[in-house]
């Protein structure tokens, strides 16, 4: 009886060095696999941006200007990225998305891209180099480039929606495809996404 | 001999009391404040007094990153300050979950012992200077501007998130602002505890009406005319409905609001009827074109300094009895009397009237220099509890007090090519604002230190009669002055601030014709001082954005005209 009184003596002492300890605990880094999502808030992250440039690059290519554009012309389609316009609440790294949609697109093998305006004048300049420095055998010709055929533009949006601990963020992405020619819309496409993130007013 | 020993430790508690409050009296920079310093445009000073002042990781880490971020602006880094302000807003979305832990130890220490989690006006400050970066940014990288001004909308998007939220709690200013009812009826209530006048009316942050606007010009700058229309025209009825008095700015303000949603329904087209209703005359057709806002972040907002105030348990009158302990220079004492006078002293008739029928005919006449919580039937608790015999030395209780405003500025003009074109108009107060936050918190703020400082002498108390030294010898005098003296070196207020905030924001919008322009905007202070800032501007057939800090004290090579360009961007 007596060593069961100490005992309920000693747990909140327990209790409290436990809470300590814990609050003690130094900093700790492990390595994860990149394709593992880890949401610590609601905000936009790496796995929102492969998602979403997956899913709609499968949508963009089950549309029939693929396949038109390989009748017409025998080749597979070259497309630039003209813009993607982060209009939502949250600072989005536009050009990893970027660089997700142009490794989806080039995974499936059914289209090619054209490097942007400021890659396209640095290899120009390169190319320039090259004729005064380079051997005749291994110099690039000048006005052998590829022109796009289409041009991918959109945004990217989102609303919140917040009561207390808990908030509704919703993301929306919006892409076109363009034929440079005719300026026809081959294709238009749009991924949403919704989070959910709740939290309590109290800890310890 | 054993009274004259009890008299002489109390005589010897008072002084050590005095002597302690003295040194409490000390602001935490000893010397010159990071504001101070970079008005001085002392920026590596200012930087290393922020470092040594705050810790990184401590209990004061986000006012390390909200003074590095305004230090950094400052200094033209733009991008370091929004690093800074970004670490800052990750910090303060952790703080929604409150540490009960924290909570417990605040109750037996003090507010200073807790994490700063900083105030609601902090937030919209946070990303009106993130969204000027940006900008600043923008115009600095013209390659990429795009992306820079797209981060400025990102930054006015989270705002309005946070203000949508605001309004929702605080009702905003959708109607016109009257006598604050509730308010009143509730204060009426409280009267017999705390006497505050109607000078806590009408004074909650509800919404920012300047943040509105300023979302409005950089959208309009984008070329976003439809967000750019809403938020001119939240801005333009909210300044109507109550912004512009509550925080003493001129009327004209709402009517450069309304420019702005004019522009924006032209620009967007569609919006006939609505623009015949506005009937704009000759005169505002040129200033419905402007396309040049100049911001301007004119001084320092005031600071919050440490009230002291001593409590006793008066046994005649059966009464708590709290006495400000003035401190500090001539102009620091007025300013604690009139802040004690404002808010706490026993100055309205009620409180006269309970004083005379208390028969404490002395504190009728001091009663500006008093505040007495009568017990009445609660005295016997008291004394049961331990309360009375507790405060036989007097407890001190430190509250914060803010030292009065001072409007330094006469008037700001903006002058192009030798002539003065249009006036910088007030269009927020950071220091009212301050100010208004400081009333607000006042009564909370000194009914929890009350109630703190009662625990911690009850708990020192109890720990002395377990130790045996509850005797009224000399030994037993000497604990109690030992507890009473931690208490009160524990019992301080919570001063902490974001000093390097402006204190005023004035705006300019002007129409210039497309092409290179040289600026100059003249601030005329009361002391005589005059502080040109000039800029190289690009006017566009759409908006341009451009912001300044101006100090009062800005040394002499600052305000020539090839210095003062430091700060404008």
């Amino acid at each position: 009886m007596k060593y069961n009184r100490k005992l309920l003596k000693l747990v909140p002492f327990a209790v409290i060095s436990t809470l300590a300890l814990s609050a003690c605990q130094s900093t700790k880094v492990q390595r994860i696999d990149a394709n593992q999502e880890v949401a610590l808030s609601d905000k936009w992250n790496g796995k929102d941006s492969q998602l979403v440039s997956e899913a709609m690059v499968s949508d963009m290519l089950s549309f029939p200007w693929v396949n038109d554009h390989l009748k017409k012309e025998g080749t597979r389609p070259a497309i630039i990225i003209q813009s993607i316009r982060n209009k939502s609440h949250q600072h989005i790294a536009v050009d990893t998305f970027l660089n997700d949609l142009k490794r989806a697109i080039l995974r499936s093998g059914q289209a090619d891209f054209v490097a942007n305006k400021e890659i396209r004048e640095e290899i120009r300049d390169e190319r320039k180099d090259q004729e005064l420095n380079a051997s005749l055998e291994t110099q690039n010709e000048m006005g052998q480039e590829q022109g796009a055929d289409y041009a991918l533009s959109g945004t990217i949006n989102s609303f919140v929606d917040q009561q207390g601990g808990t908030r509704v963020t919703f993301y929306q992405v919006d892409l076109r495809l363009i034929d440079m020619t005719s300026n026809r819309e081959v294709w238009n496409g749009q991924k949403k996404i919704q989070k959910l993130q709740e939290r309590s007013g109290y800890g310890f | 001999m054993g009274a004259r020993i009890k008299k002489a430790v109390t005589l010897f508690i008072i002084l050590v009391q005095t002597s302690l409050l003295g040194a409490c009296s000390i602001t935490q920079f000893n010397q010159l404040s990071p504001a101070q310093l970079a008005q001085q445009g002392n920026f590596v000073q200012a930087k290393q007094n922020v470092t040594q002042s705050y810790n990184k990781n401590g209990n004061d880490r986000l006012l390390y990153h909200l003074e590095m971020a305004s230090l950094l602006q400052l200094e033209k880094n733009y991008l370091q300050s929004n690093e800074q302000l970004a670490l800052a807003l990750t910090l303060i979305e952790s703080f929604y979950t409150q540490s009960i832990s924290e909570l417990a130890l605040v109750q037996f220490s003090g507010p200073t012992y807790s994490t700063y989690k900083g105030k609601a006006f902090y937030l919209p400050q946070i990303h009106i200077m993130k969204a000027l970066n940006y900008n600043a940014l923008a115009k600095l990288h013209p390659d990429n501007s795009e992306h820079y001004y797209d981060a400025a909308l990102v930054e006015m998007r989270q705002l309005d998130v946070f203000l949508s939220q605001l309004k929702e709690q605080t009702g905003g200013y959708d109607k016109e602002q009257h006598d604050d009812f509730l308010a009143k009826k509730v204060y009426q209530i409280l009267k017999p505890i705390f006497a505050p006048t109607d000078l806590l009316e009408n004074i909650d942050y509800k919404d920012d009406a300047f943040a509105h606007f300023l979302s409005g010009v950089l959208f309009e700058q984008s070329g976003e005319w439809d967000s750019a229309r809403l938020q001119y025209e939240r801005a333009m009825f909210m300044y109507e409905n109550g912004f512009a008095k509550q925080y003493k700015l001129p009327e004209q303000i709402s009517e450069q609001a309304r420019f702005g949603l004019i522009r924006m329904m032209r620009k967007a087209g569609g919006y006939d009827n609505e623009l015949r209703a506005f009937e704009p005359t000759r005169d505002d057709e040129a200033k419905q074109s402007a396309n040049v806002t100049l911001v301007q972040n004119i001084g320092i907002a005031p600071k919050r300094k440490q009230l002291n105030l001593m409590l006793r348990a008066n046994t005649e009158s059966k009464a708590l009895v709290m006495t400000p302990i003035l401190l500090g220079n001539y102009k620091e004492r007025q300013a604690q009397m009139r802040w004690f006078q404002m808010l706490h002293a026993d100055t309205s008739l009620f409180d006269m009237m309970q004083n005379y029928m208390l028969g404490d005919l002395g504190d009728v006449a001091m009663g500006a220099l008093t505040k007495r919580l009568p017990l009445g039937p609660l005295w016997d608790d008291a004394v049961r509890l331990g309360i009375v015999d507790a405060l036989q030395f007097g407890a001190r209780i430190s509250v914060t007090y803010l030292e009065p405003l001072d409007n330094q500025v006469k008037y700001s003009e903006v002058w192009l090519n030798g002539q003065p074109i249009t006036t910088l108009l007030p269009y927020h107060s950071v220091s009212l604002l301050t100010l208004q936050d400081a009333l607000k918190q006042a009564n909370a703020e000194i009914h929890s230190a009350l109630s703190r400082e009662i625990i911690k002498a009850l708990s020192a108390r109890k720990a002395l009669h377990k130790a045996g030294l509850e005797q009224n010898n000399l030994l037993g005098n000497l604990a109690k002055l030992t507890t009473t003296v931690v208490n009160a070196i524990t019992a301080s207020a919570d001063t902490r601030q974001w000093q390097t905030l402006p204190a005023e924001i004035r705006v300019a919008q002007i129409s210039l014709p497309p092409g290179e322009h040289d600026v100059t905007i003249k601030t005329y202070f009361r002391s005589g001082h005059v502080v040109e800032q000039s800029e190289h501007i690009t006017a566009n057939n759409v908006m341009s954005l451009w912001h300044t800090r101006t100090f009062a004290n800005a040394p002499n090579e600052q305000t020539s005209l090839t210095n003062s360009t430091l700060n404008m961007e």
